[in-house]
């Protein structure tokens, strides 16, 4: 078994045990990604050199028996996410050239912990988008069948993670875009509480919305890197100052006892039979497992997804609002004026779903049309958090389908704006509504993965990890393996 | 009253796009036209919800006005700052007339 093939938690144990180092762990990883990595595009940006030196400390802090969780294990960073010195593009043209000179808060605390990063993955521009073909550069292939698209936006994230070509990963998910490419490509992706994981150094899409969240082998390592992330950071103001639980401690509690809520809503028209079989057998073995299920009703839900794409774009109409051409990323300076030169760089830069988003956006915000549409979509949100209020008074969490449908061919639905926004309508509810969510691996139809996503309160990340690690010790879907991940080094 | 999504004018999404500083070509104007249409027709159900009884949500904290201490700490060093900047001088971001 190569290296590449184990899970975090694996090979931090073989870490501290010297059966290997970080820098043989690190070159493994590196010969993999040279190997599979033009198959995927899971990468815009590798960071041999960077991931070679951290890789080399982190040996040095296992000597002096100085080493956290994550020291010297290589993980990816979506190209959202500032590494001070590194380019970070968000999947855009208009970044083409940019360098932050500052670190993420995310990214400081993983160096901190003495992880290795192997670089930046590629993703729908500025993180709108479920199938990664939105990304400026280059699409992602799905590890599972390179004809299929990942998912998204995190679909470099989580390729790389399912292809064997990362240990872990770090997205974001602003309506599904970390859980819904770990359904499609076989791995674990959360997204925490809005609050839980500090947005500092994060590109921004909608503020409101935005949310890291870990990408991962199986639902422990999840757990581990959560728990590396999570936490205040003063210079995110919306960051929580709710301490950060012990994420591990009651993994494996099980879920004897556990009232467990199956929204009667999230068996939404279009769901692929097979999708619906798998999250069915899915609930049978919670049942087994000492779960009660019971029926719930979040009514509001077939709102959500109109609310969502005024309130996504709207934000990212103003958030993209900085991208123009004086302070950094690509400036055409055609026109005369400043406002000539706005609109030529803007036009020049921004891809076809950015703009599409942007108009939107613009139009919900402007004058005559603000009632209408985004005071409306507002008012639409507390109904939506109402909803999960009401629905955990009677109920411990929520689980459904993470995704109506496995990874669907490239170009199926890229003609169609509406049917592309159709992936994420179980799994934007979670981002209006401010709860958790994760996505775990729930069998395969048609040799292509199928996620269950499990939703929980606001900040009991602890509790959606633990229902999410019963099934997954209870399925047996942990090692789910891709063929890329199977191919030899 | 706003126009409807099957009426969005030509002359409104050319409006928009001003807005936002968007230059766009006459046939992308027209494109994006139909495409705004389409998608404003399926998120139109929005205005069947019954919100009359709710506030809206701006924000998903409750926290609000979070002060810090008012000290001193290192800020980015102006060349860091600029060192991404497509034109600048003497210290500067360099931009074009902002009037004829």
């Amino acid at each position: 078994m190569s290296l590449y093939q184990h899970t975090l938690r694996e090979l931090r144990q073989m870490l501290v045990d010297r059966e290997i180092s970080s820098v043989e762990l690190t070159e493994d990883v590196l010969r993999h990604i040279d190997a599979v990595g033009e198959q995927t595009n899971a990468y815009l940006l590798v960071t041999r050199d960077l991931a070679l030196r951290q890789a080399a400390a982190a040996d040095g802090r296992l000597r002096a028996g100085d080493a956290r969780p994550l020291t010297g294990i290589p993980i990816a960073l979506k190209d959202v996410l500032c590494v001070k010195g590194v380019a970070a593009t968000a999947g855009s043209k208009i970044l083409r050239a940019f360098v932050p000179p500052y670190d993420a808060t995310v990214v400081e605390r993983l160096a901190g912990e003495g992880a290795v990063f192997l670089g930046k993955t590629n993703c729908d521009e500025f993180a709108m988008g479920s199938s990664n073909e939105n990304s400026g550069y280059r699409p992602v292939h799905n590890p599972f069948g390179l004809d299929r698209v990942p998912g998204g936006s995190s679909g470099g994230s989580a390729a790389a993670v399912a292809a064997g070509e990362a240990i872990a990963a770090v997205g974001s998910d602003t309506g599904g875009s970390v859980r819904q490419p770990a359904a499609l490509t076989g791995i674990v992706g959360m997204k925490p509480t809005y609050g839980r994981v500090s947005r500092y150094g994060l590109i921004a899409f909608a503020s409101s919305l935005d949310q890291i969240g870990p990408m991962s082998k199986d639902v422990a390592d999840c757990a581990v890197l959560l728990q590396a992330i999570a936490g205040h950071d003063p210079r995110d103001s919306t960051s929580s100052a709710q301490p950060v639980p012990d994420y591990l401690e009651h993994l494996a509690d099980g879920v004897q006892g556990l009232r467990l809520g199956v929204p009667r809503e999230y068996f939404v028209e279009g769901m692929e039979p097979k999708v619906e079989a798998a999250v069915r057998a899915a609930i049978d073995l919670y049942r087994q497992q000492g779960a009660e299920i019971v029926d719930v009703s979040l009514p509001n839900s077939e709102y959500a997804l109109a609310a969502y794409y005024i309130i996504a774009p709207a934000e990212a109409s103003s958030n993209l609002a900085r991208y123009d051409g004086t302070r950094y990323g690509l400036q055409v300076g055609s026109g005369r004026t400043l406002i000539e030169e706005y609109q030529a760089t803007r036009a020049a830069g921004f891809g076809p779903e950015v703009r599409r988003r942007i108009m939107l956006g613009t139009y919900a915000l402007s004058s005559g049309y603000y009632d209408a549409y985004y005071l409306q979509a507002q008012k639409v949100r507390t109904l939506i958090i109402e909803d999960f209020a009401r629905a955990f008074q009677q109920v411990d969490a929520l689980i459904s389908a993470t995704s109506p449908t496995v990874a669907f061919p490239l170009g199926a639905k890229t003609q169609d704006p509406v049917a592309m926004y159709l992936n994420d309508i179980l799994t934007l509810p979670a981002n209006l509504g401010n709860v958790c969510g994760i996505s775990v691996p729930c069998g395969l139809a048609d040799n292509l993965p199928v996620g269950l996503q499990v939703i929980a309160p606001g900040f009991r990340e602890d509790l959606a990890l633990r229902v999410a690690y019963a099934f997954e010790t209870a399925a047996g879907f942990s090692r789910l393996r891709s063929p890329l991940m199977e191919a030899a080094a | 009253m706003p126009e409807s999504h099957d009426t969005l004018s030509t002359e409104t999404v050319a409006h928009v796009a001003r807005l936002a500083r968007l230059g766009l070509q006459p046939e992308e104007v027209t494109r994006l036209r139909d495409e705004l249409r389409h998608i404003l027709a399926a998120i139109d159900a929005l205005k069947q919800a019954d919100t009359s009884r709710v506030p809206a949500t701006a924000h998903p904290l409750e926290e609000r006005n979070v002060m810090r201490e008012d000290r001193r700490a290192p800020c980015l060093p102006a060349e860091e700052a600029l060192r991404n900047a497509p034109t600048r001088e003497n210290g500067y971001f360099k931009v074009k007339a902002i009037q004829e």
